[in-house]
């Protein structure tokens, strides 16, 4: 699903984020990305959608090469990959239902299936009963699963998550990760980059760890460190 | 791309209410620009049209009686060729003359209808070897007393005057113009630029779920389109005011020289069009070019 061919990517000729990194995901395999601030974990990711370019190496997604990508594909490749942040990222003048709606609404899904899909995947990660409320009133918790139903609504072949719980309290994190358990059981394949030894341990899915732009280790069934 | 009328017409009206004071700085420099534009297109037309029998080193006309003989005409047909001191002569026959009448009055018909072609003199429009006006006047006077000859005009230098005035005139208001167009663009730039800055949120979001470039850019290149036709729509009424001047200074007897200096309305309806069309594209190209900026980064 996800292969990188000896990546590097240096930022303005002298921030090495990656060194000649090569690592491949299988469909439907949930990796959690470790490692120090500044390894390289985001970096890893944003090659993924798009956001970065690599210097060398190549980068492919769902067996394309999306060096070969023409810009204006890259909209379709990013409906492909579901993206969760630490910060949420939601627009707070819209409602969650509005937020959720968005997504589908600016990708030019019909109305008739915005309609029938929002309330199901709000159903899904257990906020039927906020949807009408702004994010503002909700708890970091609620407000990141506001954020994962937004990313997976769209039924993305990938989903990444940066930090998602990097905000969260520890009891509020487990039930984001058995949320994104959930996810991952539906056949998607997610890629979680973290600091959270507990949920590492915990969760003991494959570990790929990353150290000043190194992979310096990839266990399956591995723990933080 | 699949874009909805309705969610472009829900985004344009939003960015409306959050930027209204840049909206109305942008759209008050539309008007401003499009109306001196279309007032200076305007000004040169009716200069055009008040000097058009003084082109290309016209300096007198000598008019026939409009039943003169064909004989007599002759005479002084060939009394213009013989002379060294004419350089060249255009003749204008009467329906030449209706032709151009015609022109001049093409908004009022009723005046056209009453001229008819036969009661139009002839004419011979002289273009003399030495423009020096004394010279000139003396060689007007020549022909003044010649037999079939009604009358003869001579380009005085207040004439001359009123053409190189105009015409430098006419630049400056265009330069002006075009560097109040461009401030326009600029500002249409600058307030998308804004918009963009305040939902900055939105359209990163918009760029992660997959949204295309044309998705985002198309509500802001409407708003700019929105702009720039407000803009020289509120234009049109003001050009109009500056023609109506126009026609105050024709219908004043005492400038009697500057008889034609006048417009056509329906030209003016079309200037009109045309600035709405200009602030159209400014508008729209504007935004467009903002928000290009803004994707590309």
């Amino acid at each position: 699903m996800i292969r990188l061919e000896n990546v590097t990517k240096v930022y303005k000729g002298e921030v090495l984020a990656l060194q000649n990194a090569s690592c491949e995901v299988q469909r439907g395999e949930f990796v959690f990305l470790v490692g120090p601030s500044g390894s390289g974990k985001s970096t890893f990711m944003r090659l993924l959608n798009k956001e970065e370019k690599p210097d060398r190496g190549r980068v492919f997604v769902a067996g394309k090469d999306i060096g070969e990508l023409p810009g204006w594909k890259v909209p379709f490749l990013r409906r492909n990959i579901g993206c969760v942040f630490q910060d949420f990222k939601l627009l707070p003048n819209k409602t969650v239902a509005q937020n959720v709606a968005f997504a589908l609404e600016v990708i030019g899904r019909p109305r008739s299936m915005i309609k029938s899909k929002v309330p199901a995947i709000l159903e899904l990660v257990g906020l039927s009963k906020k949807m009408h409320n702004y994010p503002d009133e909700l708890s970091g918790g609620e407000q990141q699963r506001v954020s994962i139903a937004r990313a997976f609504v769209n039924r993305p072949l990938i989903l990444l998550a940066d930090e998602p719980t990097g905000n969260l309290d520890p009891n509020t994190s487990l039930g984001i990760m058995t949320l994104l358990d959930r996810i991952n059981r539906t056949g998607t394949t997610v890629l979680m980059a973290t600091h959270d030894r507990g949920i590492v341990d915990k969760m003991r899915r494959r570990v790929v760890e990353l150290d000043r732009g190194q992979i310096v280790r990839d266990q399956s069934r591995g723990v933080y460190e | 791309m699949n874009l909805k009328l309705d969610y472009v017409l829900r985004e344009t009206a939003g960015n409306f209410r959050r930027n209204i004071t840049l909206t109305l700085a942008t759209v008050i420099t539309v008007t401003i620009s499009l109306t001196l534009l279309g007032a200076a297109l305007l000004f040169g037309d009716a200069v055009d049209n008040a000097t058009v029998r003084w082109k290309d080193g016209v300096e007198f006309i000598v008019f026939m009686d409009p039943d003169i003989s064909p004989e007599l005409e002759a005479d002084v047909r060939r009394q213009l060729e013989d002379s060294p001191e004419v350089g060249g002569f255009t003749y204008i026959d009467k329906d030449e003359a209706y032709a151009e009448v015609q022109d001049l009055l093409g908004d009022s018909p009723e005046l056209v209808e009453v001229i008819s072609a036969e009661r139009l003199p002839a004419s011979f429009r002289v273009k003399p070897t030495d423009t020096l006006p004394e010279r000139v006047d003396e060689l007007a006077a020549a022909f003044r007393t010649q037999p079939g000859v009604a009358r003869v005009v001579t380009a005085s230098e207040t004439i001359r005057a009123i053409e190189d005035l105009s015409s430098g005139l006419r630049q400056r208001v265009i330069i002006i113009a075009i560097v109040l167009l461009v401030a326009a663009a600029v500002l249409i730039l600058n307030t998308i630029r804004m918009a963009l800055f305040s939902r900055r949120r939105d359209i990163e979001v918009m760029k992660l779920v997959g949204a295309t470039n044309w998705f985002i850019r198309v509500p802001f290149m409407f708003e700019g389109l929105v702009q720039g036709v407000v803009g020289g729509i509120v234009a049109i009424p003001l050009i109009w005011l500056t023609n109506n001047f126009y026609s105050v200074i024709n219908e004043d007897v005492s400038l009697e020289l500057l008889r034609g200096f006048t417009v056509d309305p329906a030209r003016v309806w079309v200037l009109g069009f045309q600035m709405v069309g200009l602030g159209a594209i400014v508008g729209t190209v504007g935004s467009g070019i903002a928000v290009s900026r803004f994707l590309d980064s």
